[in-house]
């Protein structure tokens, strides 16, 4: 019978009709789907919003306690909270200090190496080389940074850092320095590599063809063309490291010293705060519990910064290319 | 003459030339052996630590070679399924917003390039402010349901029975009900209907303070002496909840799906991008509306894409240890595991970071087991994006 | 002649229908429509005075932004009729057809003044419902858009939005508009395998089978040729001429061979204006304009 009504159907004039579906019903479905994906978009909002609320209304909890003064908190070279003896002291500048050391052991050891992979894998590798590369580039970047304050505890310490020299303190600077250079490392060859690769062929093949060496192409036209790329993943790379924490939870220490030597123990800004909220001794609602925020306070606005920066020059880039 | 001189200087150009790349080769190469180097050193650390026992024991302080990471596989299971179950839908209904509802309303318009700028600042954020939002927000609560008290039963629960125990002169345990859960004593002076182990119900004999031991050992057990003291105790039910969360796997979990909202928003993103234009029009030329253009035809073609971005985002989740330290402390064990949300439990990072500090050097040995068994989770996980990016090309190709 | 003599000249049933439309040997071609169809054109070629027209478009404005890309345009296209947009690239072709249907809704800088009546819908009026308009003006594009879907999904995805229907309907409904499609004898044996498996032809025949499935009036085609090869054109220019009994069919086109062949009238645009619009013979053979002759004539464009 469907057949039958199929064929007329076909031979004659027949047009689809059927019963409609209700336009409104899928409007409404719709309007009703937009707003919860707006809701959605809140969240991330609200992320924003409480994190600085949070850290307001907390560090003022810190600075209006009257044993507490800012300048102190700036200007002080010690800081005791959470050492639990004597008289505190409250100075960032020791925490600074070890933020510092660790991330420029790490920066010297990032930048350079993740830069030349990078060139090396834009434009010298061969597909063989980059299939060997590219992967371990990206488990490197995938492993977890705890373990990386493992293997700097377990193992760059002693078998490496304290064979060199005796100074070398069971936990120091140098040893979470480059475990965080290790792990930066696969962040800045990715984007320092996205910058290079976005350097048109036809710079390279202009230079190639006036008579200049790959290097010497590489060094003054990749490179400089690619400068702003290049700069934003530095930046980027040093608000990853200054926010890193596990890898200083476990090999830098747990006292903040305010020097420069990289074989003492040197508690950093995350890794106070790490420290304070997993022990138990540290009651919510004193001092130390708001000094926290205060720390985190300065930590947000020095990686904001850096990554905000790091985006500017970043777009300055992509608009002169794309 | 000078032809010579030309020549000179470019052989040695080309030959700087080719040092330099061997330089380079050799330089990144060591991303490689730093790799090798890494993994071998974590197996002979850890590789005589791995016995099948390792994998369900709970930590046992200072016994080494009874202690395993059973707890912490399913403390971190639970936090990244919490995790998971809001960050999932939450990031990609986000980038949906963004990708494929562009307002032209101007408020809306505003909030839309609000919502891209906030997501790229949050993807820099380090995960340990997160950590710290999350024992504000989540554990406590901004204060917002009474003051941040830790021994205190919290004023909005449930799930959870409140009960008084107390030991007889026999040395078993009954229990009678509580009326008041802000009592954590409570002072036996008179008669009460008790329950003990068996669930047997009988009125407690309350003897007067010096009296003599009933000599009849059922009696003992069913007689207390005047004026001791019983503690509170509770039973949580699976569905125990409470207000604020308290350190627990609730607050863990939301706290990492705060920090890998922004990695799955802008993977998803990608993968929408990716989806081409015609698509979009063709399902529209059909008088479909947006809504059924995105869930019809935009969201299969863009799913590969999106669960590869998932699935790298939750391996971040399961080897993130800051945020989850800093929510519910270094917890190694808990006596009576993970029974509901509102516990805390040990999670595979975290026990990493504890026994890798741990003074019993053993435990280092263990912390590079459960680092291995970390690693392996990972190598899973990322096998299984691979293969979906695999496929996924193979069926447009 | 040269546009036309490079167009290829595909084996086509269209050509059998039709006496030949190579424009230089045309018998009678001065002579005009009206008689020409009397004298044995059959129900191919009509008068079409008189007919009801299915899209009325008048003083007809259209901007991306500021950039006006299409000034005062009036036009009217008959009820199961070929209209043929021509004209050189950027003239506004598309933009005239993608409003027909609001497709251009999704572009965000889009906008446009005047009146356009589809039958009695008010294109341009807010309160217009464009899922209603879009199912009663289906629109098929230059390159073949088939969902990633099977083939029997492609062509029911109209009819599961739109209609409420049963799966026994469904099924005649996909066999008839894969028929009408011609389509049918090919895919039949396939139907749910992935609709990416078709030569570039089928697709864009399955694409036709789509917007058909849904019981459109008016069927829009931007370029449907374009991404195809000679054969697969041939068959699409045959469908397309089979199914004006039956459809109103707007299509725009670079071939002005294929304008010939296949439609009853043809609109020529140039930088945003309609020149000259009218039955297609007398378009091709006796341009009003000095533009519309040097266009057809392939002295540029
Ligand atoms: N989305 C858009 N945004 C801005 N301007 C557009 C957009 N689409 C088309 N235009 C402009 O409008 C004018 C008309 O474009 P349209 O696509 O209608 O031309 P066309 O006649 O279809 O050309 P073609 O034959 O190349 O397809 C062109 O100048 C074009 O640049
Ligand atoms: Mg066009």
């Amino acid at each position: 019978m469907a057949e039958a009504q199929l064929k007329k159907a076909y031979d004659g004039q027949w047009i689809p009709s059927y019963r409609l579906k209700s336009a409104v019903a899928s409007q409404r479905w719709q309007g009703f789907v937009v707003a919860m994906l707006i809701v959605c978009s809140t969240i991330t909002l609200a992320t924003t919003v409480g994190i600085i609320v949070m850290l307001v209304t907390n560090s003022i909890g810190f600075f209006s306690s009257d044993k507490v003064e800012l300048s102190k908190f700036l200007t002080d070279t010690q800081w005791t909270l959470g050492q639990s003896q004597g008289e505190i002291h409250y100075g960032i500048l020791p925490l600074l200090s070890g933020t510092f050391r660790i991330t420029a052991i790490a920066m010297l050891i990032a930048i350079p190496f993740g830069l030349i992979t990078a060139v090396y894998l834009s434009e010298y590798a061969s597909r063989r080389t980059r299939s060997i590369l590219k992967p371990a580039l990206e488990i490197l970047a995938g492993v977890p940074t705890v373990v990386l304050g493992y293997v700097a505890i377990v193992f760059i310490t002693p078998y490496f850092l304290q064979s060199l020299d005796d100074g070398f303190k069971a936990f120091n600077a140098a040893s979470a320095g480059i475990a965080v250079g290790v792990l930066c490392l696969p962040l800045v060859t990715s984007l320092a590599e996205d910058a290079l690769q976005a350097v048109p062929k036809t710079l390279r093949e202009g230079a190639l063809g006036l008579g200049s060496t790959k290097f010497e192409t590489t060094m003054k036209v990749v490179l400089p063309a690619a400068l702003s790329g290049i700069v934003s993943a530095f930046l980027l790379a040093l608000a990853r490291a200054i926010g890193e924490t596990m890898v200083v939870a476990l090999a830098a220490g747990s006292s903040p010293t305010f020097s420069l030597d990289p074989r003492l123990q040197s508690q950093t800004m995350t890794g106070y705060i790490v420290n304070t909220f997993q022990s138990d001794t540290v009651v919510p609602g004193s001092i130390a519990y708001h000094s926290v925020y205060a720390v985190a306070v300065v930590l947000f606005l020095i990686t904001l910064m850096l990554t905000l920066l790091g985006q500017w020059v970043r777009r300055r880039y992509q608009e002169v290319y794309q | 003459m000078q032809d010579h001189v030309q020549t000179k200087r470019d052989r040695s150009r080309r030959w700087f030339d080719s040092g330099f790349s061997i330089t380079c080769l050799l330089i990144a190469s060591l991303v490689v052996v730093i790799l090798v180097c890494l993994i071998s050193g974590i197996l002979w650390q850890g590789a005589p630590w791995l016995r099948p026992s390792f994998l369900w024991n709970a930590h046992h302080e200072n016994q080494p070679n009874e202690s395993g990471i059973g707890q912490a596989i399913i403390g971190s299971g639970m936090v990244c399924l919490i995790c998971g179950m809001f960050a999932l839908p939450i990031g990609i209904g986000t980038a949906i917003f963004l990708e494929e509802f562009r307002p032209r309303n101007r408020w809306l318009k505003w909030f839309h390039n609000l919502v891209q700028l906030n997501i790229s600042n949050l993807a820099g954020v380090p995960s340990i402010v997160y950590g710290i939002l999350g024992v504000t927000a989540f554990v406590y609560m901004f204060g917002v349901f009474g003051k941040i008290q830790t021994d205190r039963p919290s004023d909005y629960e449930i799930g959870i029975h409140y009960m008084y125990q107390i030991k007889t002169i026999g040395g078993d345990y009954v229990t009678f009900p509580c009326e008041d859960k802000f009592q954590t004593l409570y002072s036996v002076d008179r008669p009460l209907m008790v329950t003990n182990a068996k669930g047997e119900t009988f009125e407690l004999n309350v003897l007067p303070k010096g009296a003599s031991r009933p000599s009849d050992d059922g009696l003992r057990s069913r007689s207390v002496f005047a004026g001791k003291n019983a503690s509170i105790t509770s039973q949580k039910e699976f569905y125990h909840m409470q207000l604020p969360f308290h350190k627990s796997a609730l607050a863990a979990g939301l706290t990492l799906a705060l920090v890998i909202l922004p990695i799955v928003i802008i993977a998803s993103q990608e993968a929408l991008r990716a989806v081409p234009n015609s698509l979009r029009e063709a399902a529209f030329g059909m008088g479909a509306t947006r809504w059924q253009v995105v869930r019809g035809t935009v969201i299969p073609s863009a799913t590969p894409g999106i669960m590869t971005g998932a699935i790298l985002a939750m391996s971040r989740a399961i080897g993130e240890a800051a945020p989850v330290l800093a929510v519910m402390g270094g917890v190694l064990s808990s006596t009576l595991g993970l029974t509901n949300l509102m516990d805390s439990t040990p999670t595979l990072p975290v026990t990493i970071y504890r026994w890798a500090q741990d003074d019993n050097r053993a435990f280092e040995g263990l912390s590079a087991a459960a680092i291995i068994v970390l690693l392996l989770f990972l190598l899973v996980m990322n096998s299984a994006a691979v293969l979906i990016r695999y496929r996924a090309e193979k069926n447009k190709g | 002649m040269s546009t036309i003599e490079s167009a290829g000249s595909p084996v086509s049933r269209v050509r059998k229908i039709m006496p030949s439309r190579n424009i230089a040997d045309e018998p009678n071609a001065h002579a005009p429509m009206g008689v020409e169809g009397a004298a044995g054109r059959g129900p191919e070629k009509m008068n079409d005075e008189g007919l009801q027209p299915a899209i009325e478009i008048e003083n007809f404005d259209a901007f991306y932004g500021d950039y006006q890309a299409l000034h005062r345009v009036t036009l009217r296209i008959p009820e199961r009729r070929v209209t043929a947009f021509i004209g050189p690239s950027g003239c506004g072709k598309s933009t005239l057809l993608r409003w027909i249907n609001r497709m251009n809704d999704v572009v965000a800088t889009a906008r446009a003044e005047g009146k356009l009546r589809v039958g009695d819908i008010d294109v341009l009026s807010r309160s217009t419902n464009v899922v209603d308009l879009r199912r009663n003006v289906g629109i098929v594009f230059q390159k073949p858009t088939p969902f990633p879907k099977s083939i029997y999904d492609n062509v029911a995805y109209g009819p599961r939005l739109h209609f409420k229907i049963n799966a026994a309907e469904l099924d005649n409904l996909v066999e008839w508009s894969l028929k009408k499609a011609a389509l049918w004898d090919e895919v039949k044996n396939r139907l749910h395998q992935s609709a990416h498996g078709l030569s570039g032809g089928q697709q864009q025949r399955l694409c036709i089978a789509r917007a058909i499935a849904v019981g459109p009036k008016i069927l829009l085609m931007d370029e449907p040729c374009s991404a195809l090869d000679p054969a697969s054109t041939a068959r699409v220019e045959d469908l397309i001429f089979e199914l004006r009994e039956q459809f109103t069919i707007v299509i725009v086109t670079h071939n002005m061979h294929q304008a010939a062949r296949v439609s009853d009238r043809t609109a020529f645009f140039y930088q945003g204006h309609i020149v000259e619009e009218g039955v297609t013979d007398q378009v091709f053979t006796k341009p009003k304009q000095k533009q519309t002759e040097d266009y057809v004539t392939g002295k540029f464009g």
